[in-house]
Order: C-alpha cells, then sequence, then structure tokens
C-alpha cells in the first residue's frame, strides 16, 4: 500500500429487515474502533439516491480509498455501490460488500444478540480485506464479426448461412474438394421423398454464392491463436489442380488411366484420379487427386477450356475471426475386416453402401444389386460399432441408425415386395414424433424382428451368409441364410480430430468426441469462449439435430458480435514473472486453456491469456510458489480476511 | 449470555453455488445456528489448504468447504481440485491432532438452502461436542 | 584503520552440517577469514561465553545461528547474540524454519522424554531415570538446559534480519549470502539471501521436458524406480517438490535423479510450506473418484512428514494441538 489505508463502513438497515435484529448502532460504534476505519455510518435504506449520496459525500469529506458496504446480497447491489464509488473518484473496485440481511438478519432474527457479534466479526473481517484490495481495470476485447467455419456439412452449411443472413462475414473451411459432408451422400431421407443432396442443394448453392461466405475447399486449419473476439487462424489450402474454367464436359474423365475406390460411394464404385465428387458438389468443378495422380498429363491434351493446372501449389492464408464454429462431423464406425463377415464377403454391406445403392442417383441408378445380382433376402445388423455389441464398438448409441435402417428396409420392401429382410437387433430407439411410425411400417411390411442380447454372427460360405443369432425371446438359436447382410454402422469422432484438438485446444470427452461447456446448459459450446461445437463433432446427431446445431452456434456467434466487445471481469488470475519459476503446475489446473508457458530468454514462465481467463482460482490454489494470484481474491486479501475471525487477531 | 461454547466455522462458499444457497436461505426466512463466517471465493477450487490451516488458527473451531455438485461446477472442474485437496489435507489433520469432523466438504447447489441449514446445525452441534480448538493450537513458551 | 567487521556462528539444536556447510566455501574461508574478525566460533575457535558477553552491545557485525530453539540454553544464547549483534542471520533450515528437528513438535514434551529414556529398545535404564532440570549430586547443584515444549525458529525468538535457507546451505549459497552481508547493499529485512527468488524449477535442467500438462497418476517412492534422467521427474511420479521449493542449490539433488525434498524452503509469497505443497500435489492428481483419489494418497504414507520435513515448526499450526482437556 502506497497509501495509507483509509476506510469509510456504511451499514444499512434495509428498514426494519436488517436493524429489526441487528443492533446497527452499535454495529457502527464498533467499526470506529477497528484499524485503518476513519468513517462509519448508518441509513435506513443505503442503496437509495439518499443512501448513496451519504457514501458519496463521505468519501470526498474523510478522503476515504476504501468503503464497505453491510447490507443485503452483493446480488442485489454490489453493482449499483460500485457505480456510486466511481461516481465519487473511487475504482469501483475498491468496495468490499458484506452480507448481513440474507447471511445474518433474516436468518438469525431469534438470536438478536448472537447475530449482532456474528455481524461484527463479519465486519471485521470485511475491513481486513478491503484494506487490501487494489484498483483494478475491466478488459475489453473488441470483437472482429467474422466467424470461421471448420466443416461444410449439414451442420456448418447452416451456421454459415444463419450468420451470413445477419450480415456477418463467414469463412468457410472445409477438407474435401465439395462441401456437404455426409448429408449430401444420404439416399432417400426418412418421410420425405428426396435424397440428401437434393434436401441440401439450396443451401449447397447459397452457401456457394453468397457474398457474405467466402469458401475455402481443399482446405484445413493448421494454426489458432488469440481468443474470442480476434483469433488468428491459418488455413491451409491444398491444390485442386482445376480452376474455374471447367465445363464439366468430362473428357478428362475419359481419358484419365488411373482408377481408385470411390469414397463418395463408400467404396461401391470406382473413380478416376480426376473426378466430380458427385453431381451437385459445389463448387462444381472437377478436382485431381494428388495421391492418385500419375502426372501422365492425358487429362490436359484434352481439356479445350484450359482449366487443368499440374503445377497448382497450394497456400497458406491467415484468416482473422471473433468466433470459430468447429462442425467437422464424424465418421461410419468402419468395421474391421471380418467382423460380421466385412470385407469378406461383397454381399455384406453397411449402412451407408446400402444408402447410395438405394439412390437413384447411385452407383446402380437406384437397384438393390450387389454384383449385379439382387438379393433376394437381407439380414440388418442393427447396433455394428455401437452399445458395446463387438470388442471393438463404441459404448454409446449412434442414434440415427435405427430410423435410418428402417427407412431403408421399407424401401426396399417397396421396390421388392418379395425381399425377405430380417432386422436382427438389441433395442429399437424410434424417438420423436416421426420415428416410431418407421418402426410400425416395418412391421406392418413383415419385416422380421429378432432381438439379440449376445452378440450374433455371420458365417461366409461357398452357398452363401448365415447369420446366427441367439433369440432372446424364444430362447433358441437361428442360423438365418441370407443373400446379403446389412451392417447397421454408427458414428465414430474422425480419427484427424486429434489433429484439430491439438490447433484448437477443446477437450474431448472420454467416448473420443470434442466434449461441450455442458450437455444440457451449453450444448453447443467449448469452454473456452468463442468456440462453437456443432453437430456431430459431440455426439452421434442426425440431419435435423445437427442442422439445429448449426443454427443453435450461430445464434452464439451472433449475440457475441452483436454486443461489439467483450467484457472481461478484472478479477482474473496474474503471474508475476519475477517470481514464477515456469514449473507449469498451474496449466493443467485450467480448464479454459488460459494458462501457457512462454520463454523469457533461457527461462520459463506462465502467460494467463486474460481473455480466456474465467477468474476460478484454481490455478492460483495450486501454484507451488505464490507467484499466481487472483485480482481482488488474493491470498494476502483472503488471509487478512481470514485472520479476523477472531477479535484478538484481526481486531 | 450463557457460558456455553458457541463455536465458530469459518465457511469457504462458491459464489455459484453455496453462496447463493445461502442468499435462499435467508430469503426463505430459515433458521440456524449463528456459528458460521463467510468468506467468499468465486469457486470452491480457490480454497488454498493454508486458507484453511489460518482458519483453525485465528480461531475457526470448523472449517466447511462448500461448492457446486461435481459435475455442475460454474468453472467445469473447480470444485473435484477442491476435493483433492481437502481429502489430502484431512489425512495431515490426523498427526496435527485436529478431529477430521472439524473440516468438512460439502457440495451446495443454490437451489439447495434446505441443505445448507441441515449441513449447518449438524456440523454446529458436531463442533459444539469436540469444544473449542484454539486454546489446543497456543503453545506457552 | 578501520577494525574488521566482527562475524559470531553458533549453533543451536543442530547436526553440525551447517558447521560443515560453512568449512563447505574450501578455500574461500581464507578470504573470509582476511576479511572478517571471527570473534565467537564454538565448533572451531576457543571463545567463551563471557567473551561474548563482554562484547559492546551491537558490536557484532553479523552472527550466523544455526540450529532450532529447543532447550533453555538455546533461547539464552541467541538472546545474548541479538543484543550483541547488529545484524543476526537465520543460517539453515533448522534456525530459519525449524528444521527436521522441527518434526518433533509432532509429539508432546513428556511423550519425547518417556520415548528417549525409556521406550527405545537400546536404552538401558533400570531406574527409569529422567533428566532434570537441576539434580544435587554429591552436595554440588548440578543445572541441565530444559527441554521446551516445542522447537522453534529462531525468529519466534529473537527479531531476525536475514534468513539463508538450505539443509545445509551449498557452499555458493553461503559465500553468496556473506559477500551479501559484507557488501554495505542490505537487502530489506527478512529477506533470505543467497538463494533465488524462484522455486527449483527455474534452475532445474529437466523443466522443458515438461508436457503442456503435468499430472499424477501414480506416486512412486525413490527405490521403486530408476528414474529416466531426462525427464522431469515429477512426471516420472516421484514426489520432487521442486516446484514448491526456493532454488539456489543448482538442483544438486535431481541432478542426482533424487527428487527434491524441498530442504530449501518455501517462496516468500507461501505463509506455509507443507500446506502450499500438499495442494500442488493434491491439485495434480489426476482422477475425479474419492476412491481413487485415496488409493493414490495411500501410496504416500506420511503426508506431514514428506510435505513438512524441514517447516513444521514455523508452519500455522506449529507443530500438533495439544489433548483435549476432560
Amino acid at each position: 500500500m502506497i497509501q495509507e489505508p483509509r476506510v469509510g463502513v456504511y451499514i444499512c438497515h434495509c428498514g426494519m429487515n436488517i436493524a429489526g435484529t441487528i443492533n446497527v448502532r452499535e454495529v457502527v460504534e464498533y467499526c470506529k474502533r477497528l484499524p485503518h476505519v476513519v468513517d462509519a455510518n448508518e441509513y435506513i435504506f443505503m442503496c437509495s439516491a439518499p443512501g448513496q449520496n451519504l457514501i458519496k459525500d463521505s468519501v470526498n469529506r474523510c478522503n476515504l480509498n476504501r468503503v464497505v458496504v453491510a447490507a443485503c446480497s452483493p446480488t442485489m447491489h454490489e453493482a449499483t455501490f460500485r457505480s456510486s464509488i466511481r461516481e465519487a473518484g473511487l475504482n469501483p473496485y475498491l468496495l468490499e460488500m458484506v452480507n448481513i440481511r440474507e447471511h445474518s438478519a433474516w436468518v438469525h432474527s431469534h438470536e438478536k444478540r448472537r447475530a449482532t457479534e456474528k455481524t461484527k466479526d463479519l465486519l471485521r473481517m470485511a475491513v481486513a480485506k478491503a484494506v487490501l484490495l487494489e484498483p483494478l481495470e475491466d478488459l475489453r476485447v473488441e470483437v472482429q464479426p467474422t466467424a470461421l467455419v471448420l466443416g461444410g456439412g449439414a451442420a456448418g452449411i447452416r451456421a454459415s448461412l444463419d450468420l451470413a443472413e445477419r450480415g456477418y462475414k463467414v469463412r468457410l473451411i472445409e477438407k474435401l474438394p465439395t462441401i456437404g459432408g455426409k448429408a449430401a451422400r444420404l439416399g432417400r431421407v426418412a418421410h420425405g421423398d428426396r435424397t440428401g443432396i437434393e434436401l441440401l442443394k439450396p443451401l449447397m448453392d447459397s452457401a456457394a454464392s453468397n457474398q457474405n461466405i467466402l469458401l475455402h475447399v481443399n482446405s484445413e486449419l493448421v494454426g489458432l491463436d488469440g481468443s474470442v473476439g480476434y483469433f488468428k487462424a491459418r488455413v491451409k489450402r491444398s491444390p485442386r489442380f482445376v480452376n474455374e474454367r471447367c465445363t464439366l464436359c468430362d473428357k478428362c474423365v475419359q481419358v484419365c488411366p488411373v482408377e481408385v475406390p470411390n469414397e463418395y460411394e463408400f467404396g461401391l464404385s470406382k473413380r478416376k484420379a480426376i473426378y466430380l465428387p458427385f453431381s451437385g458438389a459445389r463448387p462444381h468443378l472437377m478436382a485431381i487427386d494428388p495421391a492418385a495422380c500419375n502426372k501422365c498429363g492425358e487429362c490436359l491434351k484434352v481439356c479445350e477450356p484450359n482449366a487443368i493446372e499440374l503445377d497448382q501449389q497450394g497456400e497458406e492464408a491467415e484468416v482473422v475471426a471473433g468466433a470459430i464454429v468447429l462442425a467437422t462431423g464424424y465418421e461410419p464406425y468402419d468395421p474391421p475386416p471380418g467382423e460380421f463377415g466385412y470385407k469378406r464377403s461383397d454381399k455384406v454391406l453397411t449402412l451407408f453402401q446400402l444408402e447410395r445403392l438405394l439412390d437413384p442417383a447411385g452407383p446402380t441408378k437406384g437397384e438393390l444389386k450387389l454384383n449385379g445380382s439382387r438379393p433376394r433376402s437381407l439380414a440388418f445388423i442393427m447396433c455394428v460399432g455401437s452399445l458395446g455389441t463387438t470388442a471393438n464398438a463404441h459404448p454409446y448409441c449412434s442414434r440415427m441408425c435405427c430410423a435410418s435402417s428402417l427407412k431403408n428396409m421399407i424401401r426396399i420392401k417397396e421396390l421388392y415386395p418379395d425381399t425377405e429382410i430380417y432386422a436382427i437387433y438389441k433395442h429399437i430407439r424410434t424417438y420423436g414424433r416421426h420415428d416410431e411410425k418407421l418402426y410400425e411400417q416395418a412391421s406392418a411390411n413383415l419385416v422380421k424382428f429378432v432381438i439379440f442380447e449376445k452378440t450374433p454372427s455371420v458365417a461366409v460360405t461357398p452357398d452363401g451368409l448365415i447369420v446366427g443369432v441367439h433369440d432372446a425371446t424364444i430362447q433358441e438359436d437361428l442360423a438365418i441364410p441370407v443373400d446379403a447382410v446389412v451392417l447397421a454402422v454408427g458414428m465414430s469422432p474422425t480419427k484427424d480430430l486429434d489433429k484439430v484438438r491439438a490447433v484448437v485446444k477443446v477437450g474431448c470427452s472420454p467416448e473420443g468426441f470434442l466434449r461441450e461447456a455442458h450437455p444440457k446448459l451449453r450444448p453447443v459450446e467449448a469452454p473456452a469462449d468463442g468456440i462453437l461445437l456443432a453437430g456431430s463433432v459431440t455426439s452421434p446427431k442426425n440431419m435435423l439435430e445437427s442442422m439445429m446445431a448449426g443454427s443453435a452456434s450461430a445464434a452464439k456467434v451472433s449475440a457475441l458480435f452483436a454486443n461489439g466487445e467483450v467484457h472481461v471481469e478484472p478479477i482474473i488470475a496474474q503471474v508475476t514473472e519475477e517470481f514464477c519459476s515456469g514449473c507449469a503446475i498451474c496449466i493443467a489446473m485450467c480448464p479454459y486453456g488460459a494458462i501457457s508457458r512462454k520463454k523469457v530468454g533461457e527461462k520459463r514462465v506462465a502467460e494467463v491469456d486474460s481473455a480466456l481467463c474465467k477468474a476460478c482460482g484454481a490455478c492460483v490454489a495450486a501454484c507451488p510458489s505464490g507467484a499466481m494470484q487472483q485480482s481482488g481474491f488474493k491470498d494476502t486479501q483472503l488471509m487478512a480476511q481470514i485472520a479476523a475471525i477472531s477479535e484478538r487477531r484481526g481486531g | 449470555m450463557s457460558d456455553e461454547f458457541e463455536p465458530k466455522i469459518a465457511l469457504f462458499a462458491c459464489n455459484w453455488c453455496t453462496y447463493a444457497a445461502l442468499d435462499l436461505a435467508g430469503t426463505s426466512r430459515m433458521k440456524y445456528p449463528p456459528s458460521f463466517r463467510v468468506i467468499k471465493v468465486m469457486c470452491s477450487g480457490r480454497v488454498d489448504p493454508q486458507f484453511i490451516l489460518e482458519a483453525f488458527k485465528d480461531g475457526a473451531d470448523g472449517v466447511l468447504v462448500a461448492g457446486c455438485h461435481l459435475g455442475d461446477c460454474h468453472y467445469i472442474e473447480g470444485n473435484f481440485k477442491a476435493l483433492r485437496r481437502v481429502t489430502l489435507l484431512k489425512r495431515m489433520l490426523d498427526r496435527f491432532g485436529i478431529e477430521r469432523e472439524r473440516l468438512r466438504l460439502e457440495w451446495i447447489s443454490a437451489s439447495e438452502a434446505k441443505k445448507f441449514v441441515e449441513v449447518a446445525k449438524e456440523m454446529t452441534e458436531q463442533i459444539k461436542a469436540l469444544g473449542p480448538l484454539s486454546p489446543r493450537l497456543e503453545v506457552r513458551a | 584503520m578501520m577494525d574488521k567487521p566482527k562475524i559470531a556462528m553458533y549453533w543451536c539444536a543442530s547436526c553440525g552440517g551447517c558447521e560443515e556447510a560453512t568449512v563447505d566455501i574450501a578455500e574461500r574461508i581464507l578470504e573470509l577469514t582476511n576479511l572478517v574478525d571471527i570473534v565467537f566460533w564454538p565448533i572451531a575457535l576457543d571463545f567463551k561465553e563471557e567473551d561474548v558477553e563482554n562484547l559492546p552491545d551491537g558490536s557484532i557485525t553479523a552472527s550466523l545461528i544455526n540450529g532450532g530453539i529447543r532447550v533453555t540454553e538455546n533461547e539464552r544464547m541467541v538472546k545474548l547474540l541479538r543484543a550483541k549483534s547488529k545484524i543476526v542471520v537465520a543460517y539453515g533450515a533448522c534456525s530459519a524454519w525449524g528444521g527436521i528437528p522441527g518434526l518433533a513438535n509432532l509429539y508432546n514434551k513428556e511423550e519425547l522424554v518417556s520415548l528417549a529414556y525409556h521406550e527405545v529398545p537400546s536404552v538401558d535404564n533400570p531406574k527409569n531415570v529422567t533428566p532434570q532440570a537441576t539434580t544435587v549430586v554429591d552436595g554440588v547443584k548440578l543445572e541441565l538446559p530444559e527441554l521446551l515444549p516445542r522447537l522453534l525458529p529462531i525468529d519466534r525468538v529473537i527479531s531476525v534480519d536475514y534468513y539463508v535457507p538450505g539443509c545445509p546451505p551449498t557452499a555458493d549459497v553461503t559465500w553468496k549470502a556473506i559477500q551479501t552481508l559484507l557488501s554495505g547493499n542490505l537487502p530489506p529485512k527478512g529477506s533470505v539471501i543467497g538463494a533465488s527468488e524462484k522455486a527449483l524449477c527455474d534452475e532445474c535442467p529437466l523443466n522443458e521436458t515438461k508436457p503442456d500438462k503435468v499430472l499424477l497418476q501414480d506416486l512412486k517412492r525413490p527405490h521403486q524406480i530408476i528414474p529416466d534422467a531426462t525427464k522431469c521427474l515429477l512426471t516420472q511420479g516421484l514426489l520432487c517438490l521442486g516446484p514448491a521449493t526456493r532454488g539456489g542449490c543448482g538442483a544438486l539433488c535431481v541432478k542426482a535423479r533424487m527428487p527434491c525434498t524441498g530442504c530449501f524452503g518455501p517462496l516468500d509469497r507461501v505463509t506455509d510450506y507443507g500446506a502450499k505443497t500438499a495442494s500442488f500435489i493434491a491439485s495434480i492428481i489426476d482422477f475425479q473418484n474419492q476412491d481413487a483419489i485415496e488409493d493414490l494418497i495411500d501410496k504416500l504414507p506420511d503426508p506431514v512428514g514428506t510435505f513438512y520435513r524441514y517447516t513444521l515448526a514455523s508452519s500455522i499450526l506449529g507443530g500438533k494441538a495439544r489433548d483435549r482437556e476432560s
């Protein structure tokens, strides 16, 4: 303390609420005798204009530099009194408020003497802390009204459009050559006639052409600095090797000698090294897959518009954004070869492959044909990769697969009524308003449901597939010969999620998805301010739910942008570098990633990002050398408050 | 005023949950013994074991550290840190001859005024039975 | 010609290691004896108590006192030296914080005497004698210093100007402290001299090997593993108290692959070394579940002894609470 502390203590009666129990006069006189107290007074309603004026006048008259107000709960009027003393020329954080109404008068009204003694104790403790308070300044961070959306699937597109609509600029970053994600590869969606791409097309067109949205395909986020309001992102674009002059005449595709499995058809067909991802892809251009291309140059020879640039370079760009939306989606569970016959027979396929087969725009034009022949009997094995069905499976339910499978069973029955369909299931989870009808319809369509507890098996024999299952209802082992098996695979976190997490520093849940700040109260926010989580990146969701999450994220970002600046409470943690050994104990304490180690010469010290620090103080209690302190809740301040619990020490 | 021992209990109350529960107990006019002396912290994760020992030394016969329920911490996981620190400190109190019941860790959410009142009554009785602590901490040279 | 500054060195309840440490400054002791006049140093020089009593008050430039206050004799001597000295330095962990002998404060006087004189298996005490303050033998009254109820750091008995940390302080720290004292440029009273303002991690070569997050999933005693000399010992599960301990020793123990036990004591902004250490260790336990936390702590057999090894006597509680009077 450079100045001698001069403390004023002001005690409110709150009508009879406080004064009816506590002898306020006695407490005022007591406070006058406390060290450093130069003025003490009382008033009937301290929060009223005359009450506040009493305080303001006293600040000036008595040359106070600390103020203690004893009244109701700080949640009611702490802000009021902070403003008051600010108006009187004092820093608003030189105020300590004591709750003597909710915490004393109202709960000890039958023990007036002891209530008064307790009140004196509380005031003595508050004065001891107030003496050590320091002026603090609110921190303000200006917000850049640009959003960076990582992931161009259903959630990312929805978030981008919602933000663009509000007039904010969006950079939509997608690692593939086209946006659309997995939703664009769905066949006919449940409860409607349209396929995924048909539903998404207007949204994708909009996103690709919207003035406020800058689309970066073939791009990844490789670096991220800064914090809410001002993030500095490094985006790396890999070359597409085809430019906007492409007219999709297809001549290059015809001459390209290289064929590889088509990931957009989940391996059911092949594509060339130069290819259009799918009809409806945006940007609507060919792309060259650098891993497949052998640079033979045949495509160059036939390209009239000169759209092919085999020596195109990638580039890195810096993007400044006020908020980041992570919408990087999921991957279908990929069963290990041999699981239920997967990859041991071309008659075992996944749900996603089935979607492609049944899509009129798919590799078989919508016909259910496997290697040219139509299966007359199909078994769907449910919960593949979910609910711990196999050793490799995730423990959770993947949410969308029941509805999706039933929808497909119904469709197959519509197209091919003579097909035998077995649903080998653990549970049927058709939730919500619409999906139970799918279950009813499937049953009515004579899909045979067989419930299992023990994991079923699929035997691949020269004569065909045999599904072995112990029917838990009739308690019998069944061996069901079928022409084809569909594995209702669930949703897994993407394999490259670790790479994303390394850049963005979001925690993950035990299941491997990104972890939201609170599953119920803050489902689309990461713990760190300014980072939003939309879609299946946090947990399995269907298309509707992903889009809702996208909109929710956009709403959160809009609120942030509309405010224009972020206020940071000044009661944050701070390191005194002269005492910090760089021991790094504090870093693991912060759930917001606000602390890092920086090099100072040869040594290291901790550094707190004031925009990220939420002022919990966990790092302060852990700091082994006391170098980390929390403004307004420093060790010295709290220890002084504690030491004053008893008269003999603090009095 | 009787000669009966009236304990003083230091209460480290987290701003978001426990402090709010105390407020609610007040607005609901619930009644509990006037033994508690509140030290407000933003999070139970701010509570340093040094504070607890200092409280005992300076006249607290008991210490109650209270925060949000595990999993509900306003700051995500501060209360887990409080849990770990208090767990270790309790073991150490044995060696210092301080009865473990004098240090109590409770999770009290903002709506649990009733729970706070029950804890307050129970702990006050317990500490009364254990007797004052600070005379036992003084050492005549 | 200016008189050389007078220096006194004295030991209270001490193991003698601090005396060794002083001598450890090796050839520099010759330089020292040229710079100063040693007027009292019981272990090495034949000055008597009366020589000190006869000195004018405040005439000793600096008294370096090691060892804690365990018996009345210690108390008497430090008060004498305080009166006769301009500067008093608490040299070493025992005088600064009580040191390892301070752990006796976990027992009361009666328990200590009973243990030492009656219970230890190797004691042969058929008449069950107990030391007395005065005894008459052949008509002569003999006096023994009395055991105080607790061991105290010397600053509980006299005012102390500076502290030199360590058990014992290293030769370099000792020499730096001496130079500071003789420099004429004295730091604020109450400062720790000769050592670092930061914790040991600042000078430890293994500090930069730490991952971003330092968390404990297991605790190992030093005999249970052969530590990797290229990785921070704490990250290998050893209980290295370096983060909480003042630096200045050059991380000697860690360089020999032994975790720091805290002999350079707390940093300036810490009130209670043991509580702060317990706080940081508990904080980095990587479990959320009460049982898992307790299981890990079970691997630490004596938290009080481990965390307060050198500082119990100066801690907030100072020692064990007295039993409840029935």
